[in-house]
């Protein structure tokens, strides 16, 4: 026989790496919106989260990305990342901003995650990204879309390390990612 | 070798939607066609195709061998001259292979002719091992096909008894493309799974999120050191983007390694003709500005010739010349300003109106299996149609 005996039938684009693919990452229900208003009225449709759960993860949200949304020496790198009028000066008491020399990027709107077993709805801010779409502080997670609703890994409710009272990154550590790339000739770049 | 029309399964697109196989169409046009199948016998399969592509991979590494030693032949291949220890390097530690795909012209009576060899980014990888593979047992037990039927698609097992050989049990290896492009990801993909059923950790990256640590190593999104990377994604660009000068000091091993640069690349071509020539599977070939060596050549290219760029995908840049006249032209000329080499012409046979390429993939130094791209037009380029194929019984 000059086949496989046997082909595990792969799934394209499910779950087969996740984002992490940290072996056997728990998955859970999600939700992205882009205010808290939008939240209360997908809540009034039915489903796993609450009135409540809009209110409180919300203002987790706030509090968890003023503490840890990526923070830049420039208005100029920040939009670079986040794209046009995405940023704005830091004015988070203690950040060492307010002289207007940190920028970070606007908050867009928020995730919200089940807890497996039950609990207080998990939280995290959402930014948007340069080119579109969003991501979380740590880049790590990213939507397409606000007002949706989905499966998630767990890991990425996971809190970014605080960047509050950090000194900004500057043009040199934002360079430290996306140094591969850049030279695709075509969409694809298989052959 | 034939090509021969077979009633489609019923629910083959339910399924493809199903697996994810959201590319079975492209660009409005079927890319995955089961209404005909290549048939082949399987002396043809292995006489015609599986022996020779072992071997052409064997006199490929021979020719590996000779480049990196000789910086007159280093120089043909238009790479730049600060890879070049780097690239010879990774040869003279035996950086592992795993995976590539010979391009052949057959006509089912005289030797398979090597077009070119993509030896460091083939895709289609999930056509061949999977779908392909699904196709043949759906249609065995349909009865569509015969029992004593096979295919000749080792490819998936191959893979996982090559991970396992190269990699300690449960390393984790790092799996990376460009975002947003599908065909890409799933061949990425297919191969990640092959990796986790050899007991690999397999993580999965978008190349673009890639960073350095401070400690000069490559990281993923999450900031985990990545160890090995497959990447799918030329050397030629990798060499020309901004982590460049990173490449030899991340203590990163590559899949593939750097020396495939030397064979995904048509300047391989005229080497392999200056090393062996005559040989059966092999189309003259000399570098385009090799006026001698064309010249004393004119009559082993008396049915044309073939201009194509060192670099290049899915048939941009190349043009056909016969009687001094053009044949054909690719459309996409994004690589013209690459240095050419020139290849006698092979015209590909045609069946029911089609013209196939016999891909063949090697796996670790084998040749393992094969699918077959057709397409109307003379130069095989991106509209181009994946067919199954079997082995009559």
């Amino acid at each position: 026989m000059k086949r496989s005996r046997n082909v595990s039938l792969v799934i394209l684009g499910a779950a087969a790496f996740g984002l992490a693919a940290c072996q056997q990452e728990e998955q859970t229900d999600a939700a992205a919106f882009p205010d808290v208003e939008s939240c209360i009225a997908a809540s009034a449709q039915g489903g796993w989260f609450t009135k409540e759960d809009c209110q409180t993860t919300f203002a987790e949200a706030k509090a968890v990305h003023a503490e840890t949304a990526p923070r830049y020496e420039s208005r100029e790198l920040c939009e670079q990342e986040h794209g046009a009028g995405a940023c704005g000066a830091d004015s988070v008491q203690g950040s060492g901003g307010g002289g207007g020399g940190i920028f970070l990027p606007l908050l867009a709107g928020y995730m919200l995650g089940q807890v497996l077993g039950g609990g207080r709805a998990m939280a995290q801010p959402v930014v948007p990204k340069a080119g579109g779409g969003f991501a979380t502080p740590s880049g790590g997670t990213q939507v397409s879309r606000l007002n949706s609703t989905g499966k998630m890994s767990t890991s990425a409710f996971t809190k970014a390390p605080a960047t509050v009272g950090k000194p900004p990154m500057t043009r040199a550590a934002v360079a430290s990612r996306g140094g591969f790339g850049g030279s695709a000739a075509a969409r694809s770049v298989g052959g | 070798m034939d090509r021969i029309a077979l009633p489609e399964r019923p629910e083959w697109r339910a399924k493809a939607e199903e697996l994810g196989f959201t590319f079975a169409d492209m660009h409005g046009e079927p890319y995955w066609d089961e209404t005909s199948a290549y048939a082949f016998t399987l002396e043809e399969v292995e006489s015609r195709i599986e022996d020779p592509c072992t071997e052409l991979h064997a006199m490929c590494r021979e020719a590996v061998d000779a480049i990196v030693a000789d910086e007159a032949l280093m120089e043909r291949m238009g790479l730049p001259r600060v890879r070049w220890d780097f690239i010879a390097q990774s040869w003279a530690e035996g950086a592992p292979e795993v995976y590539g795909r010979f391009d052949l012209a057959y006509d089912g009576t005289g030797p398979a002719k090597l077009l070119e060899y993509n030896a460091d980014t083939p895709t289609s990888l999930y056509e061949s091992a999977s779908f392909q593979w699904l196709w043949f047992e759906d249609q065995v037990t349909a009865r569509v096909l015969p029992d004593g039927a096979d295919q000749f698609n080792r490819i998936h097992e191959a893979l996982v008894e090559r991970f396992a050989e190269i990699f300690a049990p449960d390393t984790d290896l790092h799996f990376a493309a460009m975002t947003g492009a599908p065909e890409d990801y799933a061949t990425v993909e297919t191969m990640a799974w092959a990796a986790r059923e050899a007991g690999m950790g397999a993580h999965y990256t978008d190349l673009e999120s890639i960073g350095i640590s401070e400690e000069g190593q490559f990281t993923d999104a999450e900031d985990r050191v990545i160890g090995t990377l497959f990447k799918l994604y030329p050397w030629e660009d990798l060499f020309a983007d901004d982590f460049a000068a990173h490449l030899a000091t991340a203590q990163c091993q590559f899949i593939e390694p750097a020396w495939k640069a030397l064979l995904s690349n048509k300047a391989i071509l005229p080497v392999l003709w200056q090393i062996f020539p005559g040989h059966p599977n092999l189309l003259p070939a000399f570098f385009a500005d090799d006026t001698k060596g064309l010249a004393d050549a004119a009559h082993l290219m008396l049915a044309g010739h073939v201009t194509k760029p060192l670099f290049s995908r899915e048939g941009a840049s190349v043009t056909i010349t016969a009687q001094g006249r053009v044949l054909e032209r690719a459309a996409n000329r994004d690589y013209d300003r690459h240095p050419m080499i020139v290849q006698a012409y092979h015209p590909l046979p045609v069946l029911g109106g089609m013209r196939p390429v016999i891909g063949a993939w090697v796996v670790g130094q084998t040749c393992v299996g094969m699918g077959v791209r057709e397409d109307a037009a003379l130069i095989t380029q991106d509209l181009s149609r994946f067919k199954p194929h079997f082995i009559e019984g």
